[in-house]
């Protein structure tokens, strides 16, 4: 699988506005609609989230699932925690995932906050790669194995929260339930993007996610809003406030609290900041949170509520949460978790980049494409099916479009 | 060896509208003909140190960049005033940039030297009439 989402067709009126918005170019429009090349799409979500038609659909696993299962664990991402009105605890999430079926729930800030810490020692054993980059966004990994490939060794290889805690929150399900086997339980993580579910279908690593089933948040947001409705008892359950930072742009930054760090989120200004890297002007920055949503995780796709009134979610917990309760003690293990290499990850193949251009070849077919990009009217008013003018010329050098697609010259009588 | 393409980019004196763009432009370049990510890093580098030094201290120029079979050559000339004293401008955080340069992020007094670093050959040369400086990283 190289895509977590898919177009309906019918739907799809061939309109360019997804073409357009995709940072990678992937989209082209062919025959009156729109078609994604997989070896490009980076699942970021962008075309999913401006389709006026909502054509792209999600491709995500069911709450049915939950029967495949003997027991079955929910870890909700944490951007979760900030789609429901202001004020609900996040012990009544909790509680509406078991009203919902599942046995237990294992937040995932509470593995947030132990790679945090992994990311600190990361980027203070590494003092010579600068600037180290979180590979926490999927999407903007993907990104730079695309478009910025020389910024592939600034990635910092560690494993994501959602691993980490499917991880603990598996051994933690096996001590307390000598009967259980590993293939008894179901691992389900809660995800706010498509970004994230490919990487359990898909993982970046190429060894096999620790969880087993992905649904997207608002595929079951309706039947948490009303399972969070029948149970008003109080309840208890605390999150990792360092951990829950993580839902919003900045929170990593933050909870990583280096000397010199630049948290950026949205794609146009991520591509921005990886340009200024590969130019060397950012030599000086210890840590780069790239967050391919605008607003952080909480813009991610499939979350229900606005970022905006999500983020304030988030911080109203952040605020009203007492600092000094205790929380689940896998996150006191944090030593003996890295001595048993936990957080070890391996996303970057280095050797797969390296490879000896045919140079007098490549050269020569920059210099058709500027021939034909000559011809072009630079409207890039994307009616050829291809987002700019330069686009077309390259599909039309590659093979796969002719210059009469353009309609501006056919309008000149070309 | 021959050059298989030669690429000239002109720099105006003072345009921090467009500082950096050519820099991004050859980047660009380099990575559509597929030179490995050192190649392209230290390029960068040299690029767009070269290009903010035209910008900010001379009074225009040019990068030409050449490649060729084995290596890629940058070529960097501008049209004065020169430099006073070049071993000064090549020690690292020697700088002569102005306050308002230095507000705007630059002239940390690293760009020369900068450039000697990520080239494997790098020749000075300047008078009043301008500086030249060429710059060849070899391609394994």
């Amino acid at each position: 699988m190289k895509r977590t989402f898919y177009l309906e067709k019918d739907k799809c009126k061939g309109c360019t506005n997804c073409m357009r918005k995709c940072p990678t170019e992937a989209i082209r429009i062919v025959e009156g609609k729109a078609k994604i090349n997989d070896d490009k799409c980076i699942n970021c979500g962008e075309c999913i989230r401006v389709c006026p038609y909502n054509a792209y659909n999600a491709i995500s696993d069911k709450i049915e699932d939950l029967k495949k299962f003997k027991y079955n664990i929910a870890i909700p991402s944490t951007t979760v925690y900030g789609q429901f009105s202001l004020g609900t605890q996040i012990c009544k999430i909790h509680n509406a995932l078991v009203g919902l079926g599942f046995d237990y729930v294992y937040d995932e800030s509470w593995a947030a906050e132990l790679v945090t810490k992994a990311i600190k020692d990361k980027v203070s054993e590494d003092i010579n790669a600068r600037p180290m980059i979180s590979s926490n966004c999927p999407a903007i990994v993907r990104l730079i194995k695309i478009k910025y490939k020389s910024l592939l060794e600034n990635i910092i290889e560690i494993e994501a929260p959602m691993e980490i805690a499917a991880r603990l929150s598996l051994e933690r399900v096996l001590r307390n339930n000598k009967d259980l086997e590993k293939k008894d339980i179901g691992i389900f993580y809660i995800s706010p993007c498509p970004a994230k579910i490919l990487s359990v279908k898909e993982p970046m690593d190429k060894k096999d996610s620790y969880i087993n089933r992905v649904i997207s948040l608002k595929e079951i947001y309706g039947d948490m809003i009303r399972e969070l409705k029948m149970h008003s008892e109080s309840c208890f359950s605390n999150p990792s406030l360092t951990g829950l930072k993580w839902a919003i742009s900045g929170g990593q930054t933050e909870a990583c609290d280096f000397e010199n760090s630049i948290s950026v989120s949205g794609l146009e200004n991520v591509l921005d900041i990886l340009e200024e890297i590969e130019l060397g002007k950012l030599d000086h920055i210890d840590f780069i949170e790239a967050l391919s949503c605008n607003g952080g995780c909480v813009g991610g796709t499939y979350n229900f509520e606005n970022p905006f009134v999500a983020n304030s979610n988030i911080k109203h917990i952040l605020k009203k949460t007492d600092k000094g309760l205790l929380l689940n003690d896998d996150v006191e293990k944090y030593t003996e978790l890295k001595s048993k290499g936990y957080f070890a990850s391996k996303i970057i193949d280095k050797f797969e980049e390296d490879r000896k251009p045919n140079i007098k070849e490549a050269v020569e077919k920059i210099d058709k494409i500027e021939q034909i990009y000559d011809k072009l009217p630079k409207l890039d008013c994307g009616s050829c099916g291809a987002p700019t003018c330069r686009a077309l010329a390259e599909d039309i050098v590659n093979g796969t479009d002719t210059i009469d697609s353009c309609v501006i010259l056919k309008l000149e009588g070309n | 060896m021959k050059k298989i393409k030669n690429y000239v980019y002109k720099i105006q004196k003072n345009d921090f509208t467009n500082a950096g763009k050519v820099s991004s432009e050859i980047k660009r370049t380099l990575k559509k003909i597929g030179f490995n990510n050192i190649v392209i890093r230290k390029i960068a580098v040299i690029s767009y140190e070269s290009e903010m030094n035209i910008v900010i201290h001379s009074e225009g120029g040019l990068i030409e960049l050449g490649i060729y079979e084995d290596k890629i050559t940058l070529f960097i000339k501008d049209n004065g005033p020169g430099i006073e004293d070049i071993e000064l401008a090549m020690t690292e955080g020697y700088s002569t940039a102005s306050s308002k340069v230095r507000e705007l992020g630059f002239g940390a007094g690293m760009g020369l030297p900068n450039i000697k670093n990520c080239s494997d050959k790098f020749e000075i040369t300047s008078d009043t009439n301008g500086t030249i400086v060429r710059s060849t990283i070899f391609l394994e």
